[in-house]
């Protein structure tokens, strides 16, 4: 049935194809279908895997790995269930593997680090910039678990929802939720601890 | 596009829809304004879908996209060893049934016999057991003392058995 809809599809750049349909091209041994998936994919698993390695090479080898995993394995997706969950399930699964080896080597490193802002006058007037937010997060979410800086990344910068995010990972929502919990309350001791300029914020609005 | 105006006009603590979360994360001037109304926005004015990878997408997807040829020349010139789902089983089936059979005969011939063989087996046994020489000296003879007998010792044929020939008038007749 698939396959008759798609060849009364009269070509492939005339119409935007869905994931479901490129994979199902893909199947059938078109290699132009797969690079049109992996243009459409590329912002999505860099930008989750960087948020979550925080380093761009890394993030880039990375996202090419998920890629190519993705080319080897698109035979078991099912197309009942939504693309992008099978998807964000690989790329957390191989982040994860990545971090758990890299953190153990850097962890001596990174509780060295401190960056100028640091030494800023708590009471001085903040200005925030992206670039410093980002600065921050690279700085202070070392302290997370490879698992809950994933689910941290999926909620607070992707947007997913904790059913989503539970989909993604196998795991139970309150597990999710558990751990985003966690996650948040690490994050802000952390920023208190080594941003105090930044956390007068939360101080003040509430 | 959202202007910063409706932006600011909108956003609420702890409320923050895709749309707003979308202006935020491209809007540097709307971005210290929402830290002053609602601090969650801290992290959630980092996006991901924005970012591109060093190199640029096309350069990233070139590179996905050679490596994937690469693999698919491997597999082309890899010798076809694949055994389908069911070959694979009837192997397996093949080898249970082997291994089964063996371990089945190997257990009947070491078990314990039937009656019937046991008693086919006794037979061949006594037939086969050779049966006891007769005694060829009395314990008399073994005690034999005598002065006056004349003893021949007859010429062996290469055996172990040695044939003596005792002449005594004094032995008892029934000897």
């Amino acid at each position: 049935m698939a396959a008759e809809v798609l060849r009364m599809i009269p070509t492939k750049e005339s119409v935007e194809l869905d994931d479901r349909q490129l994979v199902e091209l893909i199947r059938q041994g078109d290699d132009g279908a797969f690079e049109t998936l992996v243009r459409r994919k590329t912002s999505k698993v860099y930008g989750l895997c960087y948020r979550v390695i925080g380093n761009g090479e890394d993030a880039k080898d990375i996202s090419q790995l998920v890629f190519l995993k993705l080319w080897e394995n698109l035979e078991k997706y099912d197309p009942t269930y939504a693309f992008d969950t099978w998807l964000y399930r690989m790329v957390t699964n191989v982040a994860i593997d990545f971090m758990r080896n890299k953190q153990s080597r850097d962890n001596a490193v990174n509780s060295n680090l401190r960056l100028v802002k640091t030494a800023m006058d708590p009471e001085q007037p903040v200005t925030v910039a992206r670039k410093e937010v980002e600065s921050v997060f690279n700085a202070i979410s070392n302290v997370l678990s490879p698992k809950q800086k994933t689910i941290f990344v999926m909620s607070e910068m992707e947007d997913l929802r904790s059913s989503e995010i539970a989909k993604v990972l196998g795991c139970r929502e309150s597990t999710v939720r558990n751990h985003l919990f966690n996650a948040r309350k690490l994050m802000q001791a952390q920023l208190k601890k080594r941003f105090p300029e930044y956390a007068r914020l939360w101080e003040e609005s509430r | 596009m959202m202007t910063c105006h409706y932006f600011r006009a909108n956003l609420q603590p702890g409320n923050a829809d895709a749309a707003l979360l979308e202006h935020l994360r491209h809007c540097d001037a709307c971005l210290d304004y929402a830290m002053s109304i609602d601090p969650d926005l801290f992290f959630r004015s980092l996006g991901g879908d924005e970012l591109v990878p060093p190199g640029g997408v096309d350069a990233f997807v070139g590179d996905v996209m050679s490596q994937v040829r690469v693999r698919n020349a491997e597999t082309a010139l890899a010798p076809h060893r694949t055994v389908s789902a069911w070959q694979r089983w009837a192997l397996a089936a093949t080898i249970a049934v082997g291994v089964t059979g063996a371990t089945l005969a190997y257990r009947y011939e070491h078990s314990a016999p039937a009656p019937q063989r046991v008693a086919q087996t006794l037979l061949s046994v006594q037939a086969a057991k050779p049966h006891p020489a007769p005694t060829a000296t009395k314990s008399f003879v073994e005690t034999y003392s005598s002065h006056n007998a004349t003893i021949v010792e007859m010429p062996s044929d290469g055996s172990d058995t040695k044939v003596v020939m005792i002449f005594d008038d004094k032995l008892p007749a029934d000897l």
